[in-house]
C-alpha cells in the first residue's frame, strides 16, 4: 500500500538504500560543507556590519573635541514669584496648546503658609535616559549639549516619555492648531519645531537663537524677576537678561545643587535654593 | 489511548463546503474587525487623545494588548515545542493547532504595535536609523525573529502531511490547495531519510523557539524596566512577563482547542485527558505568576520609598485595588481551584479557567502599565489616569475577534490537525518506545539551556585714565599666560583713597551684541589706594577688563578699562566620564547581533536542508 510507504516512510516498500550507505553519507557531508559555506559567508558579513555600529558614536566624540559652547541653565530660586511668565512665553513662543507646556512650574506651601515655586524644564542631562530608549534615533544631543528631537523621524513611541525623570516630554495627542507661530526665524527644524500630530516635543532652550547673543531663550527674557539664567560652561559665563555672573563662582558660592542628582543623568540644569525649600517638593506639590 | 478515528478525515473535513454557521461566524468576526480598522483610522485623523490618551497616560490600552496578544502566541510554543522535546506523545493532535495559534496571536499583537505609535507611518525608520541602545528596537528585532521561526516552525511539520493529502484526497483539495500543497510538499515521498531529516529540523526549531519566546518577552518588559519609573524598574519584570505569558498562553491553547474540537467535531483526538493535563500545566503556572506577584510587590511595600511605595498602595489599596484583587481571585485563585477540584476537573471547568486567566491577564497587564504611567515623578502624586474611550476598546476587540477569524481562515487552508505526527505518536504508542524519545528530549533540553544561557549572557599695556568727579580710578593689567593681575589705583587728587571697594570686570562676547562685562570680585584698596586681583581667563583673545568704583551709592562710577590679549588659557569646562558599563553596552550589541543572526541563519537552514532532502529523491 503506497500510502503506508508516504506515511511511515517504509523504505522496504519503497526500495531506497539503508541508513548506512555510503550515497546518504555523501549527502550528509555536502550539506554539512554547504552549512560550513553559509556559516563562513555569514562570519565574514557579521563582521563587516558589526564594524559600521560604533559608526555614530565616534562621529559624535569627534564632534565633542572642537568645542566653542557648552550650554547649561541656572534656576535660581530665590527669586522666583510664581508668575509663570516663563511657562507662557514659551507657549506663545512655540506655539504650544494651553495643555502643553515645555516647563512645568510646582509649587507647594510649607506649614505656615509660605509658597514655594519651583520651574522645571528640561534639564538637558549629559546622560539623558530619553535619548537612550528612543528606537529610531530621532532623540539627539547637539555637540553644545542640548537634547533635541527631530519631529520629522520621530514615529511616536513615546517611550521617551517613559524614560525622563523630570517628565519634561509632552506628545501631540491632538493636531496641533494653526497657531501664530513667532516670526520664524528658521523652516521647521529641530532647533525650531513645527508641532505635529502624533510626535513628541519638549524644551528646545530657544536653540535657534544659539549663541545667544542677539536674543535670550525666551524664558530668560520674559522673567520679570531673573530666575532663568542661561550660561555656556566653556567660557564660564551666564545671564539672566540684565546681570551677567561668572559660572563657576555663581555656582560654588550659591551652592547650586542639581535635581535628582542620583539617577546619574548629569543634568546641566542648576537650581539655587536659599529659601529653605526641599527640591522638587513635598509629595502632591502642584504644577 | 489509540484512537480508531482517521486523522485524514478530520482534517480535510473543514475543507468540504462550509457550513452556513462557519459563514456567519466568518461574517460577524469581520465586522467586528473592519469597526477596529474604523475606529484606528479615525484616531489617526484625530489624534491619540481620541483614544483617552494623556500626557499622564502615555502608554495605556494598546501597550498592555501587544504584551497580552504577545504573549499568548508563547502558549502556543509551549505546547508544542516545550512539549515536543521533552517527548510527550500525547500533544501530537494539540500541536497543529497550537502551532497555528501562535502565528496568528504573534501576528495580531506585532500588527496592536501600530495603533499604539503615534507616526506609524514612519515605522520604516526602525530600520533606517535604528538606535541599538534602545529597548524598543530590540523588541522590533525579537519579535520578527520569533514571528518567522514560528512561522517555519508551523510550516515544516506541514510537509508530511501536505503530501498525505495530495497522494490520498486529490480529489477534495480543490485547486488553489493543491497548488499550494505541490509548491510546498514537492519532493516527500516520505523515506526513512526525509522523516529523519524532518525530525531533526522540527527538533532544532523547537530548541530555537523556547529562548526566542523567552527573549521576546524579556525584551517587552525591558520596554518598561529599563526606565527609572517606580513600578516598572524592576528586575523581576523579565520572568515575571516570560510566566505571564506563558500562563495566559496555556490559558488561551485551552480555549482555542476547546473551540475547535467542537465547531470542528475533533473529540475523537481531543479528549479530556488533554484539557486536565494542559488544566494542570495552567495551574502550575498560575501559582508561579501569584508567587512572583508576591516578590514583585514586597521589596517595594517593605521599605516605604516614596515612589514605589505610592504605586504598590495605589495597586492593592487605592484606585486599582478592585481590578487587582479582581486579578488575583479571578485570574489566580478560582483557576488553580477549578483544577484542583476533582468536581470541576473537566473540559467546562477547564474552558471556564482559561477564560478567567485570560482576561484576568490582560487586565493585570492594563493595571501595570496605566498605574505607573500616571504616577508623575515631579510632582510625585498620580496624575489623570487613562480614561477609555470606544476606540482601544474597538480595537482590543478587533484583535480579539481577528483570532478566530485568521485561525478559521488557515485551517481552511492547512489541516487542522498533525496527521503525520498523531499517526507516528500512535504507533509509537504502539511499540512503547519510550525511553529512545527521552534520551533525544534531555539532548535537546541541554541545547536549549545553553542557548537561554548564551542569549542572557555591553597675555604690559598702558593705562588708560579715566576722570571722575573727584575720586579718579586707573587700571593696569599684567598678563602671564592665560593668569592676569589686575592693579586699580584710586586717587582723589593726589590722595589715595583707603578701603574703597573696586569691582573688576572681564569682557565677554557672550550673550551679547558688543561686550558684556563679567564681574570677577570685589576688593578693598589698601593705604596706598590700590586694590589688585588675580584670576585666570577662560577664553582666548583680546579682551577688555575693567574696574568700577562708586565713590557714592547715587551718582556716575569712576570706570577704568585696559585691554589685553589672552594666550593659553583652559576652559574649566571638562567632559564628563562616560556612563559605568558604556562600554559593555556596546559588546552587548554586537553580541546580540551575532545571536540574531545564528538563529536567522539556523531557522533558514532548516528549510534547506529539507528541501535538499525532499530535491535528492
Amino acid at each position: 500500500m503506497l500510502s503506508e510507504g508516504v506515511k511511515r516512510g517504509n523504505r522496504k516498500d519503497l526500495g531506497l538504500t539503508p541508513a548506512g550507505d555510503p550515497c546518504v553519507e555523501e549527502a550528509d557531508l555536502s550539506r554539512r560543507n554547504m552549512l560550513y559555506g553559509l556559516g563562513a559567508l555569514g562570519v565574514a558579513s557579521m563582521s563587516g556590519a558589526l564594524g559600521l555600529i560604533n559608526y555614530s558614536e565616534e562621529a559624535q566624540a569627534v564632534a565633542t573635541d572642537s568645542l566653542e559652547h557648552q550650554w547649561c541653565r541656572v534656576i535660581d530660586l530665590r527669586a522666583c514669584t510664581g508668575e509663570r511668565k516663563c511657562v507662557s512665553s514659551c507657549q506663545t513662543r512655540h506655539g504650544l496648546p494651553p495643555e502643553q507646556t515645555w516647563m512645568r512650574v510646582l509649587s507647594w506651601q510649607d506649614e505656615v503658609g509660605k509658597e514655594f515655586f519651583m520651574p522645571v524644564p528640561c534639564q538637558m542631562c549629559e546622560n539623558p535616559p530619553c535619548l537612550d530608549v528612543c528606537p529610531v534615533s530621532s532623540t539627539f544631543r547637539t555637540p553644545e549639549g542640548i537634547v533635541l528631537v527631530d519631529q520629522e523621524t520621530c514615529i511616536g513611541s513615546r517611550a521617551c516619555m517613559a524614560a525622563c525623570p523630570y517628565e519634561a516630554r509632552y506628545f501631540n495627542w491632538s493636531k496641533p492648531a494653526e497657531t501664530n507661530r513667532m516670526p520664524a526665524p528658521s523652516p521647521n527644524t529641530p532647533e525650531f519645531p513645527k508641532n505635529q500630530l502624533g510626535t513628541v516635543g519638549k524644551c528646545v532652550l530657544c536653540a535657534d537663537r544659539m549663541p545667544y547673543t542677539n536674543e535670550l531663550p525666551s524664558c530668560v527674557d520674559a522673567c520679570p524677576n531673573g530666575v532663568h539664567y542661561i550660561g555656556d560652561f566653556v567660557t564660564d559665563v551666564a545671564v539672566n537678561g540684565r546681570k551677567t555672573v561668572k559660572l563657576s563662582t555663581f555656582l560654588s558660592e550659591n551652592n547650586a545643587v542639581r535635581f535628582k542628582e542620583e539617577l546619574g543623568t548629569n543634568p546641566r540644569t542648576y537650581y539655587i535654593l536659599g529659601n529653605g525649600q526641599p527640591l522638587g517638593g513635598p509629595e502632591g506639590a502642584v504644577k | 489511548m489509540i484512537t480508531t478515528a482517521d486523522p485524514i478525515q478530520a482534517a480535510i473535513r473543514p475543507f468540504r463546503k462550509a457550513s452556513v454557521n462557519f459563514w456567519i461566524a466568518i461574517g460577524v468576526l469581520s465586522a467586528i474587525v473592519l469597526v477596529g480598522i474604523f475606529a484606528w483610522v479615525i484616531q489617526l485623523r484625530v489624534g491619540m487623545g481620541a483614544a483617552g490618551y494623556t500626557d499622564r497616560s502615555f502608554w495605556a490600552i494598546y501597550i498592555a494588548d501587544v504584551v497580552a496578544f504577545i504573549g499568548v502566541s508563547y502558549g502556543g510554543a509551549v505546547v508544542s515545542a516545550i512539549l515536543l522535546i521533552t517527548g510527550v506523545s500525547w500533544r501530537a493532535p494539540l500541536a497543529r493547532l497550537s502551532e497555528g495559534m501562535a502565528v496568528v496571536t504573534v501576528l495580531i499583537g506585532a500588527a496592536l504595535i501600530v495603533p499604539h505609535l503615534g507616526r506609524p507611518d514612519r515605522l520604516m525608520n526602525m530600520f533606517l536609523q535604528p538606535n541599538f541602545k534602545s529597548p524598543v528596537f530590540w523588541d522590533f528585532v525579537a519579535i520578527t525573529t520569533y514571528m518567522l521561526a514560528s512561522f517555519v516552525f508551523f510550516l515544516v511539520p506541514l510537509i508530511p502531511d501536505m503530501a498525505i493529502l495530495l497522494e490520498e484526497h486529490p480529489n477534495e483539495l480543490g485547486k488553489r490547495r493543491t497548488t499550494l500543497y505541490k509548491f510546498l510538499s514537492k519532493g516527500w515521498i516520505g523515506s526513512n531519510k526525509q522523516h529523519k531529516t524532518l525530525h531533526g529540523a522540527i527538533t532544532i526549531l523547537a530548541i530555537l523557539i523556547i529562548p526566542l519566546a523567552v527573549s521576546v518577552h524579556s525584551v517587552l518588559s525591558w520596554a518598561f524596566s529599563l526606565v527609572s519609573r517606580p513600578g516598572w524598574h524592576e528586575s523581576i519584570w523579565a520572568p515575571y512577563f516570560v510566566i505571564a505569558a506563558l500562563y495566559s498562553g496555556v490559558a488561551l491553547v485551552i480555549i482555542v482547542t476547546a473551540a475547535f474540537r467542537r465547531g470542528y467535531h475533533l473529540e475523537e483526538f481531543i479528549h479530556e485527558r488533554h484539557f486536565i493535563r494542559l488544566g494542570f500545566l495552567m495551574a502550575a503556572l498560575g501559582a508561579t505568576y501569584l508567587y512572583l506577584t508576591f516578590a514583585d510587590i514586597l521589596p517595594g511595600a517593605y521599605l516605604g520609598e516614596r515612589g514605589v511605595s505610592q504605586v504598590v498602595f495605589d495597586t492593592i489599596a487605592g484606585k486599582f485595588a478592585i481590578s487587582f484583587w479582581l486579578f488575583i481571585i479571578a485570574g489566580g485563585v478560582a483557576p488553580i481551584i477549578l483544577v484542583a477540584l476533582p468536581q470541576t476537573r473537566n473540559i467546562w471547568g477547564i474552558v471556564i479557567a482559561s477564560v478567567l486567566v485570560v482576561i484576568a491577564l490582560w487586565l493585570k497587564r492594563l493595571v501595570m502599565v496605566i498605574e505607573t504611567a500616571h504616577y508623575d515623578r515631579l510632582t510625585q502624586s498620580f496624575g489623570d489616569y487613562y480614561h477609555f474611550t470606544w476606540i482601544p476598546i474597538a480595537i482590543t476587540l478587533a484583535a480579539t475577534a481577528a483570532i478566530p477569524l485568521l485561525l478559521m481562515l488557515l485551517f481552511r487552508v492547512f489541516p487542522i490537525l498533525a496527521i503525520n505526527e498523531i499517526q507516528e505518536a500512535e504507533s509509537e504508542e504502539e511499540a512503547l518506545q519510550a525511553s529512545k524519545s527521552t534520551s533525544m528530549a534531555m539532548k535537546a533540553s541541554v541545547g536549549a539551556l545553553i542557548l537561554v544561557a548564551a542569549v542572557s549572557a555591553i597675555s604690559i599695556v598702558g593705562a588708560t585714565p579715566s576722570v571722575a568727579a573727584q575720586d579718579n580710578i586707573s587700571l593696569t593689567a599684567i598678563t602671564s599666560g592665560a593668569k592676569v593681575t589686575l592693579t586699580a589705583t584710586v586717587l582723589n587728587g593726589t590722595v589715595p583713597v583707603v578701603d574703597a571697594p573696586v569691582d573688576f570686570y572681564e569682557s565677554t562676547k557672550m550673550f551679547k551684541p558688543g561686550t558684556n562685562p563679567i564681574p570677577l570680585g570685589r576688593e578693598l584698596t589698601d593705604l596706598n589706594g590700590i586694590a589688585s586681583l588675580t584670576y585666570t581667563s577662560v577664553v582666548n583673545g583680546p579682551k577688555n577688563v575693567s574696574v568700577t568704583y562708586y565713590a557714592d551709592v547715587e551718582g556716575e562710577p569712576a570706570i577704568a578699562s585696559t585691554n589685553i590679549d589672552i594666550n593659553g588659557a583652559i576652559s574649566p569646562y571638562e567632559e564628563r566620564a562616560p556612563k559605568l558599563l558604556a562600554g559593555a553596552g556596546q559588546v552587548l550589541v554586537k553580541v546580540l547581533f551575532t545571536l540574531v543572526f545564528i538563529v536567522f541563519v539556523t531557522v533558514i537552514a532548516q528549510i534547506v536542508r529539507l528541501r535538499r532532502v525532499m530535491r535528492l529523491q
